[in-house]
């Protein structure tokens, strides 16, 4: 699968699957794929589900995404207004259950980085920073990651600075909660006794070799790996509804 | 009451070289843009900006020179790209950055808006950024008294400045938000100096008619300037959109070392309105 657009759908598809019916879910900045995936579990399997966007709104029923995932045009049709301190009081309770975040590097163990390539003294690259990120990872249920450059220089052994905390963290007696990740390859997760990457399902025109291949550590394979479902036509019209003009293309241009 | 309304030039007299400073708004919606644009104008010196998720507004500020440290939990520019400023600074090491993380800010203004020291929150186990924020200073790990679970105490964040724009402000600093509020009422509260930008200048009766839609009380505010347009490049919600166009525009700038001509244009060679 070459096509940006497919790929983009087979994802925001993956990731709205990781949302369950009552679940409450959150997106942060610079999330076209994640507000698509959420708006996508709304309108199908998950109705009961909050939708709550970093922009401010509960529910929307946006005409379209923009540039800025806070664009108040996406709070658009919302039944009322959350702000962020009222979702971090409410992830601290337990209750907020799904929440999408990005990363310039993950590891075998599912830390994160968004902070710098190089050292945090002297940087390298200076990343944006991790927002949520070191703050919900260890508490939300449901963590899921997406990354639309499945190389060995994302998918690293160890991360430079570790921002968000994945299972080999300091305090283990705190991780409970589950990890996916939706890359342009393929979903990963860690549903194995040593909590490490393992491959769940491969993108079609996509292979476990691949995959392995464009990782810079050795991954686990689950034992009922298959290839990802593909999304339908009524699903791919819902996402095309939501982003007539392709924002959800931008993160693959990069 | 006392009467606040005054000039941007009188506004930005209220801020100091060297001042702790916060924004409203939320990357690219309602940032105090027209007032930042002054505080360039009058060179002001060593700022330590602090927020939760600023662009624009931080990143001209840090573009101008009018920066010593960012403390941010994400400073970027969405979906088109890193914030140019901040990264050229930050790697060269014109600037320092504390990065932190978004909660640790937001409980660390809503501590200084209660008048405590510091406020324990949940999460952050584990993360390099606590280690970082421990030998700063900002957060610290501690066992809860009562039930021994491990948290971590955010050290109140109190700026001495606080620079917020909104839809409707009278001229005693009664301030109406329309739309998301983001932290601008917390910051209010926590801020030492408040500043507010307001898109229109209505009555005190006017005010009155409807307390429910004031967000921020007048004895919050120490200025109020009549800002219409005063987000912009940055949106105002039930007003204008952001102009992503002319975010572009910055950036091209900033990445083709074209900025001093940037600010030469949108800057320095306007008056404050």
């Amino acid at each position: 699968m070459s096509n940006s657009m497919e790929m983009a759908d087979l994802m925001i598809y993956a990731m709205s699957r990781e949302i369950k019916n009552h679940n409450s879910a959150l997106h942060g900045v610079s999330s076209p794929l994640p507000v698509l995936a959420m708006s996508l579990a709304r309108k199908t399997h998950a109705p009961d589900m909050a939708f709550i966007s970093g922009a401010g709104g509960v529910d929307p029923e946006f005409e379209r995404i923009f540039l800025s995932s806070f664009d108040p045009r996406q709070n658009e049709g919302a039944s009322a207004y959350y702000g962020l301190h009222e979702v971090f009081d409410l992830a601290q309770k337990g209750e907020l259950h799904v929440m999408f975040l990005g990363s310039a590097q993950i590891d075998l163990h599912g830390n994160t980085n968004l902070s710098v390539i190089g050292s945090i003294e002297n940087p390298k690259v200076q990343l944006p920073g991790g927002a949520a990120s070191a703050f919900l990872m260890p508490i939300t249920p449901q963590v899921v990651i997406w990354s639309t450059r499945h190389t060995p220089r994302t998918f690293v052994e160890e991360v430079d600075f570790v921002t968000g905390q994945g299972y080999n963290h300091r305090t283990e007696e705190q991780m409970k909660n589950e990890m996916t990740i939706v890359s342009n390859l393929g979903v990963m997760n860690f549903k194995n006794p040593d909590r490490v990457m393992q491959i769940q399902s491969y993108h079609p025109g996509h292979s476990i070799e691949e995959i392995q291949e464009a990782t810079g550590f050795e991954l686990l394979v689950a034992a009922d790996v298959a290839e990802t479902p593909v999304p339908g036509a009524d699903v791919i019209d819902l996402i095309k509804a939501m982003d007539p003009d392709g924002v959800r293309l931008t993160e693959f241009h990069k | 009451m006392k009467k606040v309304l005054c000039s941007f030039e009188e506004a930005v007299g209220l801020i100091k070289d060297g001042d702790v400073m916060t924004t409203g708004g939320a990357t690219f919606h309602r940032a105090p843009m027209a007032l930042i644009n002054e505080i360039i104008r009058q060179k002001k010196k060593d700022l330590v900006l602090v927020d939760r998720e600023p662009a624009i507004d931080f990143d001209i500020l840090i573009g101008a020179g009018c920066v010593e440290k960012v403390r941010a939990g994400l400073l970027a520019f969405e979906l088109l790209g890193f914030a140019p400023n901040f990264r050229k600074k930050s790697e060269s090491g014109e600037i320092i950055t504390k990065e932190g993380a978004c909660q640790p800010i937001i409980a660390g203004f809503r501590a200084a808006a209660m008048g405590i020291p510091s406020l324990p929150i949940r999460g952050m186990l584990g993360s390099d950024l606590l280690d970082i924020s421990e030998v700063l200073g900002s957060q610290q790990q501690f066992d809860d008294p009562f039930t021994g679970e491990k948290l971590i105490a955010v050290r109140a964040i109190e700026p001495d400045v606080a620079v917020l724009h909104a839809q409707q402000a009278d001229e005693f600093g009664n301030v109406r938000i329309e739309g998301p509020k983001y932290e601008d009422i917390i910051k209010a509260k926590a801020a030492k100096t408040v500043i507010v930008t307001a898109e229109e200048i209505v009555s005190n009766e006017e005010i009155r008619k409807n307390p429910e839609a004031t967000s921020i009380p007048h004895f919050h505010v120490d200025a109020v300037v009549h800002a219409p347009n005063g987000a912009y490049p940055c949106s105002c919600f039930n007003r204008y959109d952001a102009d992503y166009d002319h975010v572009r525009e910055y950036i091209e700038a900033v990445n083709n070392d074209q900025f001093e001509n940037y600010l030469e244009q949108y800057v320095y060679g306007r008056d404050a309105a």
